[in-house]
């Protein structure tokens, strides 16, 4: 395996019978296939001069293919075959990338572990035993385990960046409107983002040119020009403006993650960059999580008021269309999505609305002012992804009040608050398992992010790090 | 007990756009089942809506006519309800903020003008269409997603006549305008009522009821008429009227209960994320009031001011857009203003009506009617000839060509009818000599006799004036 730019020098068939027969290969250990793609026919027709000329990649199965089964690996969805591609496959596609699978991911998008896929949990490359992280679980674990070197996620509210955390990789959520959605199947239409993985920075500063731009079809996309990306990543970080999230920091228990940020923070500053800290108002940050599932859950329940069994995915039989669309819902979601389901509903009831769903939306509007400000003057804010490594499958769901878990494991939420482009790349390694670092920038400044991202990348050394999965 | 009854209308019409409200599918009347759909029209999952311009512009144009004030900054809303003629589970809507507001229309009853404020009007799409039949339900989707428009009235209106009146006068103003094809019977015109009568003198209104299924304007005032009475009845055997939905049974022309309204319906309004406010560009709306077509209330008054014509006959010109239209046109081609309304009012439709074929499919040429009414007037040939010609312009044909085949064409020639009168004359002595003894009727005769001369073809008038001219002469 190499990186996709490696890659893109050397035996294209092999690469993607390679990579094929890898995913099939560690499928039994790592579960992070939903549907593996024939790719005979993408072969014999791709752009060979395309940015992303016979690169195999994955996609997640939340991103509609046309005539490939797409289930956001719910129930409800099963045997669902889109009649259309998603605007980004065509883009790949024109740009030479090779479909081989669509990975796992949490049923919907939403969860934050890939547990509640309804083809079971992703197992992470490092420890089998470890949650790969989700939504986009499946994604993050090929990559990782060196299947492909690019795969497609999405990120609501860290689910790129989480994985790419727990997994050891790069992920990235560029601004809101850089990448069209136009059909990726929505949690959160306000929240969600097109995201991605690879295993180097300069990797994803190529995917996002391919990506990127205006799509009529998506009236959020943007029409700011997608420039060169590549042109801007040379790793050199004198003079860059950084800061560090306080608050972030000064929660995370375990003292590796820190020693090993605070490492990486140094020679950051070692290399001319000028580090700062920030703090950002501590009720605000408290109240991330709750703002999020508010707004996340109430856009979702509309959202996934298609799913009723009447067009297409499951059907159960019934007497009438609505005893059709009410069996159909009952079976195919499963218990954790009802659940979400359910708070969405009650924060939209026109008597809940004031003091649930608006009030959630101003609270959102405040916090993205106190980020706003807070990043005013800098290129970016530092902050290590998560304070944990993977936790193991068994686990239970952590305590949700406590301050660490509110803060340290919330905190990417910011970027999809503001939309403001966010990723994460690894930093080190605790007991074996990986951990990563997260930026984010202003609105469009990709460029600057991957340059000052880069020049971390130089630092660790940690560029196309894969774990084989044996 | 005198009672006060408080009609409120919501008008529900489709616009008449090339594409859909928010994907790029054709819109479609009468097409085979699910064949005008896409991805988006069928509520699959990862499609985003995108705003039809041409329905912005419409529903501007609509404002612009009913005189509402128009809310530069459009913004969508979902209107959430699970339903299986609703393919997304949400239908967008403007319910926060419609692009209109506060208009009105004047409507005329009984010789009598009255104004009927507007409160809103908002853009919306359509749902699927549903059959049910015994073995189960079917759905089309193609009417999924269809632009609509949907007007409120305030509770202004008194009678069925009103209502009738009201909804008269938006369904032509928005054919006027084009936007629409305001057909009640196909229902791309939709027309709900609230009806309650309260006693004379009370301030509050009491329960109302809504009436739907209404197929034509008649019906709206049936309907009122008997909804009215029946509320009365009930009031006065001192019952309730229980707020519901109730349908109109074109049959027994009454209404009859569909449903009982078991509280509001919480349709968890929220702005739709996936369409930012879009801000109209101030000049393109400027631009588009500027363009929409003369409203037939002003053409009426244009028709009698400027063109001198009859209320009644400028009436019945803009009843139908096609046939003002067509009227305009060959005002084209002719200066004769009332003799080209008299054609259109009278020969022109008993000819449409007689053949059975809708305005649409009018056989004649603006032009080639008005080249007939010029040859009349130029006395080119004679009025009886025009209507026997006008019978083959109703074909399509050309006058010109018809007049020039049957030989039709008047003698106006002065030297080829004195040439036939000094013949006629010479063989008519007789005649001379009545004339010299002041019997008048000679000339009719001596005109018949040219006339017969000529095959039919000497200008009438012409003829006599000249026979007149060369009787003086001969008796000196």
């Amino acid at each position: 395996m190499a990186t996709m730019l490696e890659m893109m020098k050397s035996n294209v068939e092999k690469n993607v019978s390679e990579a094929l027969k890898k995913a099939q290969d560690v499928q039994g250990k790592l579960n992070a296939v939903v549907t593996f793609v024939d790719p005979t026919e993408q072969l014999e027709n791709y752009n060979k001069n395309g940015l992303m000329a016979g690169v195999p990649i994955v996609l997640k199965d939340n991103v509609c293919t046309k005539g490939i089964e797409t289930t956001a690996s719910s129930g409800i969805l099963q045997g669902y075959v889109p009649i259309y591609n998603a605007h980004i496959v065509d883009r790949l596609q024109a740009e030479g990338a090779i479909v081989i699978a669509k990975s796992s991911m949490d049923e919907l998008a939403m969860g934050g572990t890939n547990k509640t896929a309804y083809t079971g949990p992703v197992h992470n490359p490092y420890d089998l035993d470890r949650i790969s992280g989700g939504s986009s679980g499946g994604s993050a674990a090929l990559v990782a385990a060196g299947v492909v070197p690019f795969a497609i996620g999405s990120d609501t509210g860290d689910s790129v960046r989480k994985p790419a955390s727990f997994c050891g990789i790069c992920g990235v959520k560029p601004t809101y409107g850089r990448i069209s959605r136009y059909g990726i199947i929505p949690y959160s239409s306000s929240l969600d983002h097109v995201g991605y993985f690879t295993r180097s920075v300069r990797d994803a500063a190529v995917a996002l040119e391919v990506l990127a731009g205006r799509d009529d079809r998506d009236m959020t996309s943007s029409f700011e020009p997608v420039p060169h990306y590549l042109d801007q990543v040379k790793g050199n970080l004198k003079g860059k403006k950084l800061a560090i999230l306080k608050n972030v920091v000064d929660v995370i228990e375990n003292k590796e993650i820190l020693d090993c940020f605070n490492k990486v923070v140094e020679e950051v500053k070692k290399q001319g960059a000028e580090v700062k800290e920030v703090e950002l108002n501590e009720d605000l940050m408290k109240a991330m999580l709750p703002t999020y599932y508010l707004i996340a859950n109430c856009e979702a329940t509309a959202n996934h008021s298609n799913l009723d069994g009447i067009r297409f995915g499951l059907q159960k039989e019934a007497k009438s269309c609505e005893d059709v669309m009410i069996a159909s819902r009952t079976e195919g979601f499963g218990s954790l999505i009802k659940k979400r389901f359910v708070i969405g509903s009650y924060g939209l009831f026109e008597e809940n609305q004031d003091k649930l769903f608006r009030k959630a939306q101003k609270v959102r509007r405040l916090i993205v002012e106190e980020l706003k400000n807070a990043l005013d003057g800098l290129d970016g804010i530092l902050a290590p992804a998560s304070g944990t490594v993977a936790p193991k499958i068994e686990d239970q769901n952590q305590d949700d009040l406590s301050d660490s878990y509110l803060v340290a494991e919330n905190h990417m939420v910011l970027g999809n608050f503001s939309g403001y482009p966010s990723a994460t790349i690894p930093m080190g390694e605790v007991g074996g398992l990986p951990i990563g670092l997260n930026i984010t920038c202003h609105p469009f400044d990709e460029g600057n992010m991957f340059d000052i991202l880069r020049g971390i990348e130089l630092i660790t050394g940690l560029e196309d790090k894969i774990k084989e999965v044996l | 007990m005198e009672y006060e009854v408080i009609i409120g209308i919501e008008i529900h019409c489709e616009l008449k756009t090339k594409t859909k409200m928010f994907s790029s599918a054709p819109t479609s009347f009468g097409k085979t089942a699910n064949s005008c759909v896409n991805e988006i029209d069928l509520g699959h999952p990862g499609t985003m809506p995108c705003v039809n311009k041409t329905a912005v512009e419409y529903a501007i144009m609509a404002c612009t006519a009913l005189h509402l004030d128009i809310d530069p900054l459009v913004k969508f809303d979902r209107k959430n309800y699970y339903y299986s003629d609703l393919p997304k589970g949400f239908q967008i809507t403007q319910q926060f903020h419609p692009i209109g507001r506060n208009g009105y229309v004047d409507i005329e009853v009984n010789g009598e003008e009255k104004r009927i404020r507007v409160n809103r009007l908002h853009m919306e799409e359509d749902t699927a269409k549903q059959f049910h039949t015994n073995s189960g339900t079917m759905i089309d989707y193609n009417r999924a997603g269809t632009p609509l428009i949907e007007i409120v009235s305030e509770p202004d209106i008194r009678n069925g006549k009103e209502a009738a009146a009201y909804v008269e006068a938006l369904r032509s103003m928005l054919y006027y305008l084009g936007v629409s094809d305001v057909k009640m019977e196909e229902g791309s015109m939709r027309c709900d009522v609230n009806v309650s009568i309260r006693p004379k003198g009370q301030v509050e209104f009491n329960t109302k009821t809504e009436i739907k299924n209404l197929n034509s304007i008649s019906n709206v005032q049936k309907a009122i008429d008997y909804e009215v009475e029946r509320q009365k009845e009930i009031y006065e055997n001192g019952g309730t009227v229980i707020q519901e939905t109730r349908r109109f049974d074109e049959e027994s022309k009454t209404t009859v209960s569909m449903r009982k309204k078991e509280g509001n319906v919480d349709y968890k309004f929220f702005p739709e994320p996936n369409i930012f406010p879009i801000q109209l560009d101030l000049n393109w709306v400027k631009k588009i009031q500027e363009s929409i077509p003369e409203m037939p209330k002003v053409r009426k008054q244009r028709y009698i001011e400027q063109y001198g014509l009859s209320e009644y006959d400028a009436n019945v010109l803009v009843q139908t857009k096609e046939l003002s239209e067509f009227f305009e046109e060959v005002l084209q081609h002719t200066s004769h203003i009332k003799m080209a309304a008299n054609w259109i009012i009278g020969d022109f439709t008993a000819a449409m009506v007689k053949s059975g074929c809708s305005l649409s499919e009018n056989p004649v040429k603006a032009e080639y009617l008005a080249t007939l009414l010029n040859m009349i007037q130029d006395k080119e040939i004679s009025g009886k000839q025009g209507k026997e010609v006008f019978e083959e312009v109703f074909k399509g044909k050309d006058p010109k060509q018809v007049v020039a085949d049957k030989g039709m064409k008047q003698n106006s020639d002065a030297g080829a009818l004195l040439e036939m009168i000094t013949q006629v004359l010479d063989e008519q002595p007789q005649s001379i000599q009545d004339y010299a003894n002041g019997k008048d009727r000679a000339v009719g005769f001596l005109v018949g006799q040219v006339m017969k001369k000529s095959k039919g073809q000497a200008n009438p008038a012409m003829t006599n004036q000249l026979i007149v001219q060369e009787l003086k002469k001969r008796i000196g």
